[in-house]
């Protein structure tokens, strides 16, 4: 304590004996306590990094009580008439098809099921492995498939390109860093990655052709499903337990239902938007 | 011998010397207490405070470095040399028998180097034999040119044995050395892999030592090398101003602010903003690679920071932004600016408050004046933070409280637009300039000089309003825009306020009214009345469209409510929008206060009105100008118009008139004078009188005031100025118009931030005559604008640095800078992106690719003399024509459009003029470009034809003229060797563009990568496969071509330059050019108005 002995040695010369030693003990203890504490910390943070590790070994497998959560998207009122898309300006684009294209933000089944509807859990355990199969964006005859998808963070995306004419792929999340890719050759595909989650969807356009738009959204866990046409969808290998889900629709937003599923459980759940 | 007789004294021996022992005990006691008092200084605890600290902190860092991990390579590295001894051990015949023969070939070596070095000193003695024997004619010349020959034939040969034994030498111990290597390149990992720990040891020690070494702190042995000590930088060429003189400044500020420029002591805040900055850093890839692992290891030590259990406090923390300041990589590095560099304060002190320590808040104050001057210092005093603070008028230098920190930018940086990272005083600088500060208050810097004047001419008012519009509004012109920067003179608080006795407030406003009457009747008397021709009719709803699409919003604003958070509807403030929307007027009311032949006639050419005009010509058409006519003319504000005007007080106008008459002539000469004028005389008279008391014309240009000085105090170097210069009056505390409580502490920071938020504060409880009441007007700043406003005040002073210590001091930043204040006058970042900053109008429209373009990279893209044409008429090439936004016609001098050109060039580090133009390409090159264009498609967005004039592209078509711009320009427009650059990184140049990245970087080697690479041996290239081949050698060739991007985005400029049109027209001809500046008219007497129109092209 060689702290002490400097104080004590200047108490000595000086007229303040009392008041030096008190303020040279009060030093002392605070460094014996500063080395406690940090003891006491490196303990804490040792245990932490445990518990995490066991969690993730945990939650890998899919576990045999795993539940499942289905349902359909429906639509209620006068489903809005969507325009059809002007592909004129390539003519490549309009060879592709024969029919009249309409745009495809809000699509009606004719039983009123609403497609294109991202349904994904919003409090499911964290640790999940990231799939290492790619979700695949694919632009075909000028149009994104699919229109809306979710992805989890740090899984592979596969954008292909089955065009003969030029596409650029321009991905404007906020969070993750924005990419704009040119896809000129066709059968050309790329491999990106979001490293963050971001639960806001975000757009990805082709600046070529003013009318190809698709969402995405970016979980921190692979318990995501987007309507079909016949307006089902289906969250599968889910641990059992309560659980918020969101349902977002591009032009209707976002609904929320409270779901509890105990093991290997399979709960049907309808999401009504509103036209 | 007669004993001595005792000397008689009038005063008593004994007490005598007892008053003596006394006193010099006490005086031996009082320079004890004195060493004492020198000894125990407030730092000294500090510094052994830190030490404590640091020790911690190193153990932290050292049981990081040391970690399981760490632990286990060291081990295996062991193991691994272990390994090789035992293989060494194997070969240890070998080894001994090479290890043999090498020592005998040094000992040959040596041998042969002596042999050579002797043989060469004596062939040079043999040369001065040599030389003086043929210089003095000596018989033995010849003899002694024949030893020199044979010897230097000697030496030569030695050389090259030399020569032959080192080479042998080398061969053998290279022999050796392969024994050794594995055990020292083993070596070299494990010291790479323990540097961080021996380091962190090596530091630990020093701490400790310190404490060891502690004898040498004691009195009086402390002269020697004691470890406390005082920490100064001397600081040779920032002076501070000791009155009469300037010294070099000595910041002995890390005495106690121990850890300011070592990481690792900030704050938890501070830890965890920096983590977050860090992260995204490394996320968005804007860290070298080389640097990568380091800020890894930055980010760790945050992590650990923020999980300390302890929060390190101050004197102690780090600054928190050591990448601009006080970092030793940083631009302004501890050893070279010091501390008091920037804020301020008494460089030598180190104590709290002669140092100069500022409280930012009665809050602060109260706080620190709680803690008294302990008698005695010590650690006691840290724990309760106990600083004996005491106020000190007297100091010349106080630290800038920490709400005006970038103050400190100014006195370097003040000839500049705008300082990096200084987001704040840019801000703050920018106010003042927009707010027009500068136009009463002379600010003697270029920053500040050479500005436009904040308010319009009125030269013509009468031909824009009506008297009754132009009294109401000088009477209160926020009740009318309340987003508005004209501040209000009148019915202030020291004339109508809760303090003023009620008798005086009623002669108060009787005379203010009186003033208001007579300015209005100046100016309209002096007004011109030139008649303006009225406009065809016009669709409102078009004009409406018009004006939100065209680009109106960039410099306007034309709401004067907004919508809160909470989504309640609230009074507009100008800070509810960017400053660049506040350059123009807020449109409301627009058709209340003029009438629909002005505002059309403005519109179309606003150089009309006034030579000068601000607002830039949007080349609209006759009926675009009367659809937006039809808009503006609806925005109607009826209720302020229908406050009431009191009738003009003929006694208060003949007071207000005869107390300036009296000035220069008698009572009685005062009065017949008056006598002798019509009332409309009079009040013409007190109008003059009026306007020149009140500066008006500081900001408007006035006939009759031309040439006269601004009214204000002059700021140059107002935050040097002494707190005993500032009439504090007798207000301490007081309720703002906003309604909050103000406090005013007796400091110059609180004292200006006051005065710009309330400006007649300090008439509170005076009596003043009516004339000599404060004047300045009431700008209605935001708590945050009075701020910024108080931190350029405050940063005004007569510090002085020496000129290689000034900002932008270089011919090539100095005309950016010029450039920039262009720039900022003409307010072209409401539309364009400069140096990163700008762009106000992108929050009014939805989607990125219709925004006006990104000027940032614009020095490096744009040729200088297109760019000048371009400037002087935006017509001459249409680049972008799917924008809705129309780049204007502002009819820049000759002089501002060749500094603009020159500071863009500067900017992008080019020349004004280079040859690229005129060279032509080869012809291969252009045709394997042309092939590429075709692969990358590139012409689905780009065309290759030159504009029909006939059938031009229009805004948001869909075609390819439409999306991006025609490449024929490209030769004339953009610098050669930036399309290339352009072609490989558009994303890295500008973030979110619409052109795609067609050779994405590697991800690992950060290399560009050709999507032809592969795609050119595919079937639907074969083609373009066939076409190509003739160029190059043979397939092998073409192919390293096709997967090298640098090539192909060559070519690609090749291509793009050889089908470049090289003309384009003259600037201000040809359809669409702007209309003429104004054009002279002859003003008319109100009574007979001309029916002359303005004329039109």
């Amino acid at each position: 304590m060689s702290l002490k002995k400097y104080v004590t040695l200047l108490s000595a010369l000086s007229l303040t004996l009392a008041v030096a030693c008190g303020g040279g003990k009060e030093v002392v203890d605070e460094k014996e306590l500063g080395t406690d504490d940090q003891a006491a910390q490196t303990a804490a943070a040792d245990n932490t990094g445990g518990t995490a590790a066991a969690a993730t070994a945990a939650a890998a497998p899919v576990s045999a009580d795993a539940a499942t959560i289905g349902g359909v998207v429906k639509f209620e009122g006068a489903a809005p008439k969507m325009a059809a898309i002007q592909m004129g300006a390539d003519p490549y684009c309009a060879s592709q098809h024969t029919s009249a294209v309409n745009d495809e933000e809000v699509m009606v089944g004719p039983g009123g099921e609403l497609a294109n509807v991202i349904v994904y859990v919003k409090n499911a355990p964290t640790g999940v492995a990231v799939p290492s199969t790619p979700v695949v964006l694919d632009q075909k005859g000028c149009q994104y498939h699919p229109h809306v998808s979710a992805i989890m963070a740090g899984q592979p995306l596969e954008i292909r390109n089955d065009d003969a004419t030029l596409h650029n792929v321009h991905a404007m999340p906020e969070t993750n860093s924005p990419f704009n890719e040119g896809q000129p050759v066709q059968g050309m595909t790329s491999t990106k990655k979001f490293d963050k989650v971001e639960m806001k969807p975000f757009r990805i356009k082709c600046d070529v052709h003013g009318w190809m738009k698709s969402w995405m959204v970016v979980l921190p866990h692979p318990f995501h499903s987007v309507s079909q046409p016949n307006g089902t969808f289906s969250i599968a290998n889910l641990p059992p337990g309560n659980y918020t889900l969101v349902a977002w629709h591009e032009k209707y937003g976002q609904q929320e239902q409270q779901v509890t599923v105990g093991p290997k459980e399979t709960k049907q759940i309808t999401f009504t938007f509103k036209g | 011998m007669k004993p001595q007789e005792p000397i008689p004294h009038n005063y008593p021996m004994r007490k005598l010397n007892l008053i003596f022992a006394v006193s010099s005990i006490g005086l031996l006691l009082v320079t004890g207490v004195m060493v004492f008092y020198d000894y125990i200084r407030g730092w000294k605890w500090y510094q052994l405070e830190f030490n404590r600290l640091q020790a911690d902190r190193i153990e932290q860092e050292l049981n990081a470095a040391n970690d399981a991990t760490t632990r286990k390579r060291l081990a295996e590295l062991d193991a691994e040399m272990k390994q090789g001894q035992v293989e060494i051990a194997k070969n240890r015949d070998q080894y001994l028998l090479v290890q043999k023969e090498l020592d005998d070939w040094e000992g040959q070596h040596y041998a042969a180097d002596q042999d050579y070095r002797f043989a060469k000193a004596k062939l040079d003695a043999q040369r001065y034999q040599l030389e003086t024997s043929v210089l003095q004619h000596r018989a033995d010349s010849a003899q002694q040119q024949r030893t020199y020959d044979a010897m230097l034939a000697h030496v030569n040969e030695l050389n090259l044995r030399l020569q032959r034994v080192t080479h042998d030498r080398d061969a053998v111990r290279a022999r050796l050395d392969r024994f050794l290597s594995r055990i020292k390149e083993l070596e070299d990992r494990k010291k790479e892999l323990t540097a961080n720990i021996d380091l962190f040891n090596k530091q630990l020690g020093n701490v400790e030592l310190a404490s060891k070494r502690s004898i040498l702190n004691l009195p009086m042995l402390d002269f020697i090398n004691p470890t406390l000590k005082i920490d100064q930088v001397v600081l040779g060429d920032l002076f501070i101003d000791m009155n009469y003189m300037s010294v070099p400044r000595v910041d002995r500020c890390q005495t106690c602010h121990r850890a300011i420029d070592r990481p690792g002591f900030e704050s938890k805040k501070e830890a965890e903003r920096l983590i977050t900055e860090l992260q995204g850093r490394l996320d968005r890839n804007l860290i070298q690679p080389t640097k990568r692992a380091d800020t890894e290891d930055r980010i760790a030590q945050l992590k650990r920071i923020v999980d300390a259990k302890q929060d390190i406090l101050n004197p102690f923390r780090t600054h928190p932004r050591l990448d601009v300041f006080v970092g030793s990589a940083s631009p302004h590095p501890l050893l070279e600016y010091g501390c008091t560099s920037c804020h301020r304060g008494q460089d030598r002190a180190t104590e709290f408050s002669r140092a100069g320590h500022t409280p930012a808040s009665l809050r602060m104050l109260q706080r620190w004046e709680k803690s008294t001057n302990p008698l005695f210092p010590g650690p006691w005093d840290y724990k309760k933070r106990n600083w004996g603070f005491a106020e000190n008028p007297f100091l010349e230098t106080p630290m800038y409280p920490r709400q005006y920190y970038q103050a400190g930018c100014l006195k370097c940086h003040a000839g500049q637009m705008e300082v990096d990272s200084g987001d704040e005083i840019n801000k703050a600088t920018h106010i003042v300039e927009l707010y027009g500060c500068h136009a009463c208050h002379k600010i003697n810097n270029w920053r500040f000089t050479d500005l436009r004047k904040p308010g319009p001419n009125l030269d013509g008012i009468g031909e824009k309003t009506t008297p009754e519009w132009a009294f109401r509004w000088i009477s209160n012109p926020s009740s009318f825009r309340p987003t508005t920067r004209m501040p209000s003179f009148f019915f202030q608080r020291n004339m109508i306020g809760p303090a003023v006795p009620p008798r005086e407030r009623e002669q108060n406003i009787r005379y203010q009214n009186a003033e208001i009457h007579s300015i209005v009747t100046y100016l309209f008397s002096k007004s011109t009345h030139r008649a303006w021709s009225s406009p065809p009719n016009g669709d409102a709803a078009r004009g409406q469209e018009l004006v939100s699409t065209i680009g109106c919003m960039a410099c306007h604003v034309a709401q004067d409510t907004v919508k809160d958070d909470k989504g309640v509807v609230r009074v507009a403030r100008r800070d509810d929008f960017p400053l660049e929307r506040n350059y123009g007027f807020n449109l409301v009311g627009t058709g209340t206060k003029t009438h629909a032949s002005w505002i059309y006639n403005w519109i179309r050419n606003p150089k009309a009105y006034y030579a000068t005009a601000p607002m830039p010509s949007l080349r609209l058409s006759e009926q675009e100008a009367a659809d937006i006519t039809a808009f503006l003319v609806l925005q109607q504000k009826p209720r302020f118009m229908q406050t009431p005007i009191p009738p003009v007080d003929r006694a208060a106008v003949h007071d207000l008139a005869k107390g300036y008459l009296i000035n220069t002539m008698t009572d009685v000469e005062a009065e017949a004078k008056l006598r002798s004028m019509p009332m409309q005389e009079q009040l013409v008279y007190l109008g003059q009188r009026s306007i020149e008391k009140y500066g008006c014309y500081s900001c408007h240009e006035i006939k009759g005031f031309e040439g006269l000085k601004p009214i204000g105090t002059e700021l140059t170097i107002e935050g040097s100025k002494a707190p005993h210069l500032f009439d504090f009056g007798f207000v301490h505390e007081y309720t703002h118009e906003d309604g909050e409580k103000q406090h005013i502490l007796h400091n110059v920071p609180s004292w200006v931030y006051n005065k710009v938020r309330s400006p007649r504060i300090y008439d509170d409880e005076r009596t003043k005559p009516y004339n000599d009441k404060l004047k300045m007007p009431n700008f209605h700043l935001s708590e945050e604008e009075a701020r910024l406003v108080t931190t350029v005040v405050l940063g005004l002073t007569k510090e002085k640095v020496a000129a290689n210590r000034m900002a932008a001091a270089d011919p090539r930043l100095r005309a950016v800078e010029e450039s920039r204040k262009v720039i900022s006058q003409h307010n072209c970042r409401g539309c364009h992106v400069v140096n990163r900053n700008g762009r106000a109008i992108a929050a009014l429209i939805n989607d990125p690719n219709y925004l006006p373009p990104d000027l940032t990279p614009e020095g490096g893209r744009a040729q200088s003399p297109w760019l000048f044409s371009f400037l002087k008429d935006p017509t001459v090439t249409k680049i972008r024509p799917w924008l809705h936004v129309r780049m204007p016609t502002f009819q820049f001098t000759d002089s501002e459009a060749a500094t603009l050109v020159g500071g863009f060039a500067a900017d992008g580090s080019q020349t004004q003029f280079d040859t690229m133009r005129y060279q032509t390409v080869p012809q291969q090159n252009a045709a394997i470009g042309r092939e590429v264009f075709a692969m990358l498609r590139c012409s689905q967005c780009h065309s290759v034809t030159p504009v029909d004039p006939a059938n031009p592209p229009l805004p948001n078509a869909a075609d390819s003229q439409s999306l991006a711009p025609n490449l024929t320009l490209a030769k004339l427009r953009l610098r050669h060797d930036w399309i290339a650059d352009w072609i490989r990184r558009p994303d890295e140049m500008i973030p979110g563009t619409r052109m795609p990245t067609n050779f994405p970087r590697d991800a690992q080697t950060g290399g560009f990568q050709s999507p032809l690479a592969l795609a050119i041996d595919t079937p639907q290239f074969a083609a373009h496969k066939a076409a190509l081949l003739p160029y190059f050698q043979d397939e092998q060739a073409l192919r390293k071509t096709m997967a090298d991007a640098v090539a192909l985005t060559n070519y690609l400029r090749d291509y793009i330059w050889s089908i470049g049109i090289d003309q384009m027209r003259a600037p201000g001809s040809g359809p669409g050019a702007p209309l003429a500046p104004a054009n002279p008219q002859t003003p008319s007497t109100p009574s007979a108005p001309a029916a002359t129109t303005i004329a039109r092209r």
